[in-house]
């Protein structure tokens, strides 16, 4: 980067802010929860008035087209003369109702899709995240894309599978261990993540067990892997493997948290990466160490506006963003403005690694991790390397205790299901 | 204007009718309010217009309004009820008030933003719904309006780009203050529940409750209609998260 501002941006037009017109990326995602829409909707209102009632919203919603909410303005690490690099983007909301995201409303949510993507278009970006089930579908067939010159679309599932990646090997230095002996097993193993994740971790694991609904998909995966003399299983039925996993990757596009994983090692690692949210909050895994994946922090500072901090991105640590929306401004940042992960399939170790080198460059890393109890570590040093080597054997307790840096009292702490405006799952 | 029926007039009997005649009853009546109306604002617009081109188009589309309402009239004589009108109903009337404080101040794109934007979406979408569910001719006739009502709306389009380009800031800052003064009592107007009491244009009790019996409901012509005003804020360029903010605002 070589200004401070990857793009010069027209002064304001629009009424009582301050808001640039044309911007170099935009994110595109929707709520994963009622009670995230009702908050965005409560921002937009304003703290003057009255809080839309619950129905209110469920009649509402659903009408509204989509449209840009905010403006995201990223910082980078990267120092220039004129001070830090920063890119200017926008959050499109598809609007996608949280309780439409089943396949019987496909048709419907790519039209929206197209609608925000025509709205990203229209702003002037020049490179485009799909969040959360925005990307999965469209993923394979970005052709379905609003006609475009000069705007390129990422799912940013890349970024999100390194993300995954480093959780699991934080999380097993964390709790002392080795993920060379670990059974890992991937559910949603078929979708852009979890494949990505399976090429990144099988080689570093003891076993591969990989489970997704296409058996065929999963026959194909499996050969790719066992070409390269790693151990494979497979099942349609989580019922049906052999053995216990205990590291788990959760990244089924489910429309509601609905997993139940069943036999797995009771004091498994668990990566729920899913956006909804995959696990059920039924599930009965009392020493399972469970963490949401797939999420980076942005140090080189974030702000939205108007104000949205803690509304688009409910985590209980600072500037957490999910990965896929991540990779848009990372790309932005690095003025690489292509469609870095497209379709399914193509995630490799390389690609993984050049899109993480990408993003630590401008100061985006793992997040701090956490879970809908809160931290399990502490946030002001969140910063990791990836080398789990470095701490087999070296058993650190996971952290519970230091949300109060940021929040105070636990009930301040962002409520679950955790928001964020999307991360791609089974893709 | 002369009234097309007599408010004062006696309804029929409609112990005999259809158990939705009633409801289709209101419905028209709201139709055929809001087309009073908007004769009566081509009009009075047509009075401050000083192209003789435009004063003829504004008594154009004046005429037009009321054949629509005649129109609804005549849809509630087939099924047996008599269609009551109330311009000076307390919603409609404050809308008319809206309308008649531009032609005060001459402000000739103030009217086609009141009229065409504001009002006609709400027309649009409405209509469009109860055109799919409406029986027979009643629905056609919906139906046929509201195509009529989105020609209006595209006429005065280009109109409106042409004056926003000249000076957006000071156009959207028109809009923004006519939509807080018609699109709030329009919202209020569109409510789940009338909560200021009888809207003096239903015969008996609010319509709302009962709008489900033929397959409507106060929440998706609410919803129907704001979606199409904000898509038609959007034709004009005015910025989606402006628009946004300003129907997240209003109130429910």
């Amino acid at each position: 980067m070589d200004n401070s501002v990857a793009s010069v941006a027209t002064p304001a037009r629009t009424i009582g802010v301050d808001l640039p017109l044309s911007v170099d990326f935009a994110l595109i995602g929707h709520q994963e929860s009622w009670r995230a829409a009702a908050d965005v909707l409560a921002v937009l209102r304003g703290p003057e008035r009255t809080p839309l009632p619950d129905d209110e919203i469920k009649d509402i919603l659903p009408w509204i087209p989509p449209r840009a909410v905010c403006h995201v303005d990223v910082g980078s690490i990267v120092r220039t003369k004129s001070g830090g690099a920063r890119a200017r983007g926008l959050y499109i909301d598809s609007f996608i109702p949280p309780d439409r995201l089943e396949a019987a409303y496909v048709h419907e949510n790519i039209a929206r899709v197209r609608k925000a993507a025509a709205c990203a278009i229209q702003a002037g970006a020049k490179i485009v995240s799909l969040g959360g089930f925005s990307s999965i579908l469209i993923e394979g067939n970005f052709d379905q894309l609003p006609e475009r010159r000069d705007t390129v679309f990422t799912t940013g599932n890349t970024l999100t599978v390194a993300f995954i990646v480093q959780g699991i090997q934080k999380m097993c230095a964390l709790e002392g261990r080795n993920l060379r002996r670990s059974t890992l097993l991937i559910v949603g193993a078929t979708g852009d993540v979890g494949s990505g994740c399976a090429r990144c971790l099988a080689p570093i694991v003891k076993r591969v067990l990989l489970s997704a609904r296409n058996l065929e998909r999963l026959h194909k995966l499996a050969a790719e892997l066992q070409a390269d003399g790693v151990q494979v299983e497979i099942a349609t039925d989580l019922q049906q493997f052999s053995a216990e996993a205990d590291v788990v990757i959760c990244a089924a596009s489910l429309a509601s948290p609905s997993l139940l994983l069943g036999r797995i090692a009771s004091d498994a690692i668990v990566c729920d990466a899913g956006y909804p949210k995959n696990l059920s909050p039924t599930a009965e895994m009392l020493d399972a160490k469970v963490f949401f994946g797939g999420l980076g922090q942005i140090t080189g500072g974030m702000k939205f506006t108007p104000d949205f901090h803690g509304v688009l991105n409910r985590h209980p640590f600072p500037d957490v963003v999910h990965g896929c929306l991540l990779e848009g401004m990372a790309l932005a940042l690095e003025h690489r403005f292509e469609p870095f992960s497209q379709g399914r399939g193509f995630i490799t170790q390389e690609r993984v690694a050049e899109i993480e080198t990408i993003a630590a460059r401008h100061g985006i890393y793992l997040a701090p991790l956490y879970n809908a109890d809160g931290p399990l570590e502490d946030g002001l040093d969140a910063r990791w390397n990836g080398r789990e080597d470095e701490s087999i054997g070296r058993k650190t307790k996971t952290k519970s205790n230091s949300v109060a840096r940021y929040f105070g009292r636990r009930e301040n702490w962002p409520a679950y299901p955790i928001f964020a405006p999307g991360v791609n799952t089974d893709r | 204007m002369e009234p097309l029926i007599d408010v004062n007039r006696s309804l029929r009997e409609c112990t005999s009718l259809s158990p939705s005649a009633p409801i289709w009853q209101d419905i028209l009546a709201q139709a055929m309010t809001g087309e009073i109306l908007a004769a009566m604002n081509y009009t009075s617009l047509s009075e401050i217009c000083d192209d003789p081109a435009e004063v003829a188009d504004a008594l154009e589309h004046s005429e037009c309004e009321r054949g629509h309402a005649a129109a609804f009239a005549a849809e509630g004589g087939k099924i047996g009820v008599d269609v009551a009108n109330n311009v000076g109903a307390k919603h409609w009337k404050r809308l008319r008030e809206a309308f008649l404080r531009c032609i005060t101040e001459r402000d000739f794109i103030g009217c086609l933003i009141v009229q065409e934007i504001m009002l006609e979406s709400f027309a649009v979408a409405s209509y469009s719904r109860v055109g799919k569910v409406g029986p027979g001719s009643l629905g056609e006739t919906f139906a046929r309006i509201a195509a009529e009502e989105g020609e209006h709306v595209d006429h005065a389009m280009s109109i409106l780009r042409a004056e926003r380009a000249r000076d957006a800031q000071r156009f959207d800052d028109k809009v923004y203050r006519l939509h807080l003064d018609v699109m709030t009592t329009l919202a209020k107007m569109l409510a789940k529940e009338c909560k200021d009491g009888h809207c003096e244009v239903c015969h008996a009790n609010c319509v709302k409750p009962s709008l489900f019996e033929v397959s409507l409901s106060a929440a998706e012509l609410r919803g129907a209609s704001l979606q199409q005003y904000l898509k038609t804020l959007d034709l004009l360029g005015i910025p989606g998260e402006v628009t946004l903010t300003w129907i997240t605002q209003l109130p429910v």
